[in-house]
């Protein structure tokens, strides 16, 4: 459902939210080139859900995330992971993170959304707040969840070193 | 040279002694030291016939005392061919002494004057101090490995080809020799009804029988078509099930079981095989299966046989010539003897090969480990990836 056929103006202004802010799309070629890949792995990659297109009249779309996604799983090809291994491990990543998600967007809407709608004195008013919320709290969900895993990563590391 | 078999009361201590030539299959088993002959087959598709002649002559110069006279006992050569005629590797291999056991009776069998009686004890095996397999890389790096299954999938829907198959393979390395005899014993016990072998430093256990014959019958089984397993016995089913009813997968099945049909064919007098694939189960992966049995026009070695079937559109492709050079220009590396035939043939010709499939090639501390895929006009390069993902996985883990 687009932010237009929504008839909540806050859910609309949510949608409008979660919507890529960039709007230089890259088509797949485009991506490819970016990222000096080849087409094949894109394709693969949007087939096993690391990067998810934007339909588009000209066919579908890519955004700077996107981008920044490709290029980090390069990242770590180039440095020695083996895409089968890389592949594997987002799958699982995907399986483990996945309810997860789905719970935290299901406590935002309890804890976040209801409030600011019973608080708010409009609309309007809860639309702007939602706006701001969401703006703050994506980033800051990006950061954390990554960081936690980065403190994984060095405890199972480091455990492991330690054990050698 | 005198060559005298002999029946034994008792199976002997074998493994413990690190033997490097070796067959062990349900019925069959045959074990091998020291080398008596060796000879290297060299190029072409004469390979086979080169290596069977060889024995051939080295077995004019032997007097043979066999009174057991089973399949596999008296003078017995070990082969393990190169997946490409143009690839050199291929060898045949007369063991000094050999224990077998054929038809339920254990046996030896010497050459010369070489003596068998220190393995008939049990030897301690020394506590070596064990490394793990540690990972050296690839000949090609995955991504160069999905983009040619990609442009493998693209000529087979311009109609080049029907079905090709891609491997690739893991260079491992360990800071110990590896354990060639730990790593039999863990193939055994993990895949119990294949074909575990030891053939020159190729070590693997195959589920693919390529040929066994007695001079006068033979029989084989294509296997072709690929699900993963679980450990939940109702998800394991639905996957065999979805296996067995997969087009694509019964497609590259009957591909591969038309490629056994059509030699056999030609040098049997009657053949018969399986209605319907069936399900052939293994510990990490479950394959469909479908078995040939006939009776030969002539007695054909199993050798010849072997050279013959070699390779199969479940190992090559369909059309073969056209897989074959797909592959040489795709694959980007050189298969050595991973996924050619391996086995062992007897003084009469009577033996079993099997296509040299979940296998590693190892030398000292250094191993090279193989696996491969059936690609079709509907694979998915990601699909093929994890699927050589999990063989290579089962073989690096036998060899912890």
């Amino acid at each position: 459902m687009t932010a237009a056929q929504n008839e909540d103006p806050t859910d609309a202004v949510l949608l409008d939210a979660l919507e890529p802010e960039d709007h230089e799309l890259l088509s797949l070629e485009e991506l490819a080139e970016t990222a000096d890949i080849s087409t094949v792995v894109i394709s693969m990659l949007v087939r096993e859900g690391w990067i998810v297109p934007h339909p588009g009249p000209g066919g579908d779309r890519f955004d700077r995330a996107d981008l920044g996604a490709v290029s980090a799983g390069l990242r770590l090809v180039e440095a020695g992971l083996p895409m089968a291994e890389l592949l594997d491990l987002a799958r699982r990543m995907d399986e483990a993170m996945d309810p997860v998600a789905e719970l935290a967007v299901e406590v935002f809407a309890r804890f976040v959304r209801d409030s600011v709608e019973a608080s708010a004195a409009s609309t309007a008013e809860a639309a702007t707040t939602l706006q701001r919320a969401v703006d703050e709290m994506m980033p800051a969900t990006a950061a954390l969840v990554g960081e936690h895993f980065r403190r994984l990563v060095v405890k199972h590391a480091t455990a492991r070193l330690i054990e050698e | 040279m005198k060559v005298t078999t002999r029946p034994l009361d008792d199976a002997p201590p074998l493994v413990e002694h690190d033997p490097p030539l070796a067959w062990i299959s349900d019925d069959q088993t045959i074990i091998g030291f020291g080398e008596a002959f060796r000879i290297s087959a060299g190029l072409g598709t004469e390979r086979f016939d080169r290596a069977r002649q060889a024995f051939v002559d080295w077995l004019d110069g032997c007097q043979t005392e066999d009174p057991v006279d089973r399949p596999g006992t008296g003078p017995v050569a070990f082969a393990s061919f190169t997946f490409d005629s143009r690839s050199p590797g291929s060898v045949l291999i007369v063991p000094e002494v050999a224990f077998g056991r054929s038809g339920g009776q254990w046996y030896v069998t010497t050459v010369g004057d070489a003596d068998h009686t220190p393995y008939l004890t049990a030897e301690e095996r020394p506590d070596i101090e064990r490394d793990r397999p540690r990972f050296a890389g690839a000949s090609i790096p995955d991504v160069a490995w999905v983009e040619a299954v990609a442009e493998a999938i693209e000529r087979i829907r311009r109609g080049e080809a029907r079905k090709v198959v891609l491997a690739r393979d893991f260079a491992l390395w360990s800071r110990t020799r590896f354990d060639t005899t730990r790593l039999m014993a863990k193939l055994i016990e993990r895949f119990p009804h294949c074909f575990t072998f030891a053939v020159d430093g190729l070590i693997g256990a195959s589920p693919e029988l390529l040929v066994r014959t007695d001079g006068h019958t033979v029989s084989s089984v294509a296997l072709a078509g690929t699900a993963a397993r679980s450990h939940d016995p109702e998800i394991d089913a639905r996957l065999g099930s979805e296996l067995l009813d997969s087009d694509k997968d019964r497609f590259e099945h009957l591909l591969a079981a038309e490629s056994v049909e059509r030699v056999l064919e030609e040098v049997t007098t009657s053949l018969s095989k399986d209605e319907t694939p069936t399900l052939r189960k293994l510990d990490n992966v479950q394959h469909l299966a479908t078995a040939f049995e006939g009776v030969l026009r002539e007695p054909t070695s199993a050798m010849e046989l072997a050279g013959l079937l070699h390779p199969t559109a479940a190992v090559g492709g369909d059309p073969t010539d056209v897989a074959i050079e797909m592959i040489r220009e795709l694959e980007g590396m050189d298969r050595g003897r991973y996924a050619g035939p391996v086995g062992w043939m007897d003084r009469r010709g009577r033996g079993e090969f099997a296509i040299a499939l979940r296998c590693a090639e190892i030398s000292g501390a250094r191993a090279r480990l193989f696996a491969g895929a059936g690609i079709m006009s509907d694979s998915l390069p990601e699909n093929e990836l994890e699927e050589t993902r999990l063989k290579l996985g089962a073989m690096m883990s036998a060899l912890e």
